[in-house]
Order: C-alpha cells, then structure tokens, then sequence
C-alpha cells in the first residue's frame, strides 16, 4: 500500500513510517502539518493515509479538517485519523460522508502493531475502523426512536465489534461463538436495519453508519 | 412646677446629654488625633534639633526641611497605622452601637471570619493565601490576615481617621470650653468663667449633630460590602484553584507516575529473564504494556478535566456538543454564537454548562434536555432546559464567608465561578418542572 503519514511529533513520526515500511507498504509521504497533509493527499492519493488529529500551525483540528476537505475532493479517500482522544463528535462528522474507508483510533493503539496494520488494511479496502472507546460511548446511548432497539442483545455486540471494523472470523474469536452463527447474527441484523444485498462490505459499513446516525448529535 | 421650671429643667437635661454625647464622641474618635498631635508635635521638635545653630545655603536648607517634613510624617503614620490597627474596629463597633441607640440607625457590617486551613497532598497547610508548614502556624496566619487583611476593618480606620477630624475637634472643643469656663469661675473670674460654661454648653448640645451624617457616609457596610464580596471570590478561588493543583498533582503522582515506575522495574526484570526464562519475561513485557496503556488513561481523564482537548480544538458550541454526546439523556443544543469567546470565558462556560448537565442527569429524571447557547446585548448565555422533576432550589447568593461551606461543588460553585468573570447564574425550577437554568458572561465577540 501507498501510504501518506502526517504526524506533527518527530518520534511519533518517524515511529509509524518504521511500522508501516516493516510491514512491507510503502510511505509515500511523511509530513508534519496541516496544510501540507491536504496537499500530499491529493497530490499522492495515496492507498491510504494516517492522519493525527491536532496539527500545526493552529494545533487545533488541522488534521481532521485536512482529511475531510481531502475526502471532499476525493471522496472515500481512506484515512485514518489518529488522535490523543476520541470524540463521538469527530467520528460523527469523519462518518457523516457515507463513503466508508475511515478509521478513528486513539494513538496509543499503534503499541499493538498487529493490530493497528489490520486497521489501517481495512481502512485502505473501504472499511471502517472505530476506536472501541468511542463504541463503547455509542453504544451506552439511549435514544428515542432507535432502529437498534430491535436488535436483541447478542446483535448489538456483534453490531459494535462491526462497527470497530473487525471481520467476521475475529468476531466469532471474541465472542467465542462460530463462524456461521455470527454471518447469522449479521444477516439478521441486516434484516432488522433494512440493508439488503450489496456487496458485503458496503453493507457492513452501512450498517455501522446506522449504527452511528442512530446516535448521531442533534446540531 | 411652673412651665419655666419644666423648661429650666429641660434645658439642663438637654445641656446635661449633649455634654454626654459630646464626651462620649469624643472618646471614641479620639485614639488617632490623641497620637497624632503630640507625636507631630515633638517628632518636629526633634528633628528640629538636628539643624539648630546649622548654617548653610537656602537650596540646602529647604532640602533638609523638605525631609524633615517627610520623617515627620512616616513617624505620624506609623503611629496612626499601628493605633488604627488596635483601636479602629472596636471603637467603630462602638460607634455603631451609639448611633444605634442614639439615631436608630442601622449600621450592620460583617468582619471577616479567619479561612478555613487545608491540608495540601504535599504536606503543607494553605491559609487561603500561603503555604504553611504547620497547621497551627496556618491557624494563627488565617486569624492574622482576617483581622489585618479584612476590608471592612480598613474602613474603620477611615472612618477614624475622617471622625477623628471632624468629630473629634467639634465634640472635643465644648468640653474643653466648659472646663476653662469652670477653671476661670473658680479662681474667681467668674462671670467670664460663666459666661464661657454657658456657651459650652450650649455648644455641647449642637456638637453631636456631626456625628450622624459622618457616621451615614463612613460607618456603614456600603463601600465595605463590594470589596468583602471580591475579597471573598478571591479566596474562593484561590480555594478551588488550590484543590484543583492537588487533585491533579494527586493524578499525577499516585497514577501515571508510579505506573511508570512499576514498569521499568518490570522491563527491568523482563531484561534479565529474557534469556533465563523468555516465556516469563514476554508475560512481564505484556503486562508492562497494559500498564502503559492504563497510565495513557490515566492521562488523558486527567487532561479532559484541566482543559477537554474539543474545547481547545473546536470551541464552545463543539464542546458542548461533543458533551452533550457523552450523557445518557436525549440533548438537543442549539447554538447560535458568532465567533470564539476567550479562553477562560469559554473555559468557565463550558464548566458550568457540564455541571448543570451532570445535575440533571444525577437529579432530575429528565428525559430530554435542551441546550441554547447564544449571545446578544454583550452577552454570552448557555441555558439548559430539562423536562424532568424540577423542584431545585436557587443557589446561595449571599456573600456569606464562603470555603467554610460547600468548597465550590453544585449549583453554588457555579454561581462563585460565574461571578468571577461578572457572570450569573439564574435558576427556574418549579416542583415537578421544567427546569431552566441559565449561565450568562459578559463578554464582547
């Protein structure tokens, strides 16, 4: 994968163009700003792109808004927004697009390399990668009028494993269930959510972008 | 008894307490001219007899009596400042009390109470306004700075100083009068003794008349009250700003910091099993990690608590969105703010707006809140409205000695944080519902 990496932290920089290099993709560019980050993303159109957050000059949310002005301009562009903390806000508005192939991960989640790479590969194929601290908000939130309060308990779980981006096989690890009982459980929860026959990863996307409008902030 | 008698008798009474007054006024006003004279008067003769016989050219002698007269006066004012600070609130109590009695006025004030004393993580004891290293050094210090620091009692010592050359002269000046008339009466001048007690005395009985509208304009609370109402947010926040510093310091040390330490003893120990037993040592790195991870917890509740990253990323409106997201109740927010408050005004804001939605999801049962964030005529306001039990009582807004009571948690900690940047904090609460409270900042956008 053609990688584009902006991180205003030196060693944090150079630590994930490391990461990233030893798992065999390529990083195309390694920039330490914001304005730079928008222009190396729709100069390289990179594979995709780990952003962080908070990046000069403003040290405000540079990052955020370099990666959402790029996905305007180039929409589905994956990134992956890395951040000190997460806010269901920020995933709200990374999400709002449709277009699936974002990921929102606190930082620290790079310390479990295996798993960060796993991420940022379903990022690049267009799928979605959500810190498990914003699903977890998510799903703490009652809500009038909610498409989930069909789901039965078992669903929501596997509904929230979705939602963090992961496959299927690793749903059925965690859940210590089958493989076969957990494509039921998707199946279903397809059903309850009115998403039909699409290509399985679209649909699972959706299904998370249910989840979150579900839950979205009234503005 | 014949009327004349009735009116003689009158007169006498009359003449009788306004000697009365007079002797009494001039007792309680007269501590500060009492030292002020002869300490003016001798410090004079002193230093004039640092220069007697002395020549010199003119330039040089009005500089030397320019300082002269400069010693003079620091002699004077020390005096007056160490009697103003032993004398002046009792004798201005006293003089409440008298106008009290004499005019029915009231002159109610209130002196500060010694601050509480805390014991900070560190060991030492805050007064309110410094570090002590032993609670009853703390204690005598709080007292100290209640008694010499308190604004009303720098009051009394004006009103002491204006009493004391106004009031003090007028009712002063017959009883000396009267004492001549009575000394020139005995020694056989009598009618010019007479004459003069007379005058005296009718003097004595108009000399109290200074003393009301003195009293009206220098014994009361009025100008006393702002700064006691300041002196008092002061120290609340210094108060709040101090437990504030400990429980971060507190975060600091107990959590991330011994999590640190914790591992590197364990990668320590991980070092040297890696060979011996590499199994182990993994367990040990793994478990290193997950503390890691914690410690990173740790960190980042520490720093949404100082300042929320959305606050200094996004603003107020986003801020307070983002919050709003994070309570298990329906809120609807709507904002209508044109641009960026100051930081500590949005910082203020913002906490005072989580507060109040803490409060209706702990106490309300509400099931839709509502947020308006907006501003107009100068002003920046957040309401929140909720649909749930209502029945909240508005907060304390007396300026009654605060840091003794609540320490700055609820609805009155708000409102004191609110006041501190000339905000306010309104409450509408009836039993059963909605309620509404509304914070509102001054603040130009």
């Amino acid at each position: 994968m053609r990688v584009v990496i902006a991180e205003d932290l030196f060693l944090l920089r150079d630590g994930l163009v490391r990461l990233v290099q030893s798992y065999g993709h390529q990083v195309v560019a390694a920039v330490d700003s914001g304005p730079a980050a928008l222009e190396a993303l729709l100069k390289e159109r990179p594979d995709v792109a780990i952003v962080d957050v908070r990046l000069p000059p403003t040290f405000s949310d540079e990052g955020l808004q370099a990666a959402l002005a790029a996905r305007r301009e180039v929409p589905g562009l994956p990134v992956l927004i890395l951040s000190q903390h997460v806010e269901q806000l920020y995933a709200g508005e990374l999400l709002a697009d449709r277009d699936g192939g974002v990921g929102y991960l606190l930082k620290d989640r790079v310390l479990d390399a295996d798993q960060f790479i796993d991420a940022l590969t379903r990022v690049a194929a267009g799928g979605t990668a959500l810190d498990p601290a914003v699903v977890a908000k998510l799903l703490g939130r009652p809500r009038r009028a909610d498409p989930l309060a069909t789901l039965t308990e078992r669903e929501r779980s596997v509904l929230s494993l979705m939602a963090e981006g992961i496959s299927n096989t690793a749903i059925a690890a965690r859940l210590f269930l089958s493989e076969g009982a957990i494509s039921k459980y998707t199946t279903s929860i397809f059903a309850k959510l009115g998403l039909h026959a699409d290509d399985d990863t679209n649909r699972r996307v959706r299904a998370v972008l249910t989840y979150l409008s579900a839950t979205a902030p009234d503005a | 008894m014949s009327n004349v008698d009735m009116e003689g008798t009158m007169g006498l009474r009359h003449a009788w307490q306004g000697l009365h007054r007079s002797l009494v006024l001039a007792g309680l006003t007269a501590p500060l001219p009492v030292v002020a004279v002869p300490v003016g008067w001798f410090g004079t003769l002193f230093v004039a007899t640092w220069t007697d016989g002395r020549h010199a050219p003119w330039a040089v002698r009005a500089l030397v009596t320019i300082g002269q007269v400069l010693v003079v006066l620091l002699w004077v004012a020390s005096a007056l400042w160490m009697t103003h600070a032993l004398t002046s609130r009792p004798l201005a109590e006293a003089a409440r009390r008298r106008a009290r009695r004499w005019f029915g006025l009231d002159l109610t004030v209130g002196y500060a109470a010694p601050a509480p004393v805390t014991r900070m993580a560190t060991g030492f004891w805050w007064d309110g306004r410094e570090y002590h290293k032993s609670e009853r050094e703390a204690r005598r210090r709080a007292a100290m700075n209640a008694r010499f620091h308190d604004p009303q009692v720098k009051w009394d010592g004006l009103w002491a100083l204006v009493a004391g050359v106004t009031v003090f002269p007028v009712t002063a000046l017959p009883l000396v009068a009267a004492g001549v008339g009575v000394w020139l009466a005995g020694s056989g001048r009598t009618v010019i003794g007479l004459l003069i007690l007379i005058v005296a005395l009718v003097a004595g009985v108009f000399a109290g008349g200074v003393f009301r509208p003195v009293a009206v304009r220098f014994l009361g609370p009025a100008a006393g009250a702002r700064l006691r109402q300041l002196e008092t947010l002061q120290a609340d926040l210094t108060q709040t700003q101090a437990a504030e510093l400990e429980r971060i310091e507190r975060g600091l040390h107990d959590g991330a910091q011994a999590r640190l330490v914790a591992m590197g003893m364990s990668m320590q120990a991980a070092e040297r099993m890696v060979d011996a037993d590499p199994e182990a040592a993994k367990a040990i790195l793994a478990e290193a990690r997950a503390s890691s991870r914690v410690a990173l917890e740790e960190l980042r509740s520490l720093v949404r608590g100082i300042n929320p990253p959305v606050l200094v990323e996004r603003g107020l409106v986003d801020a307070v969105r983002a919050l709003a997201l994070d309570v298990p109740v329906q809120v609807t927010v709507h904002a209508a703010v044109p641009s960026r408050p100051e930081r500590p005004v949005e910082s203020a804001m913002y906490f005072a707006v989580a507060e109040l939605l803490t409060n209706v999801t702990k106490h309300a049962h509400a099931s839709q809140v509502t947020i308006d964030l907006g501003y107009a005529g100068r002003e920046l306001t957040a309401t929140v409205t909720d649909n749930g039990v209502g029945g909240v009582p508005a907060p304390a807004t007396s300026s009654s000695r605060v840091g003794s009571s609540s320490g700055g948690s609820g609805l009155a900690g708000i409102a004191r944080r609110m006041a501190a940047f000339g905000g306010r904090l309104e409450i509408s609460s009836p039993a059963g519902g909605p309620t509404r409270a509304t914070v509102s900042v001054p603040c130009v956008l």
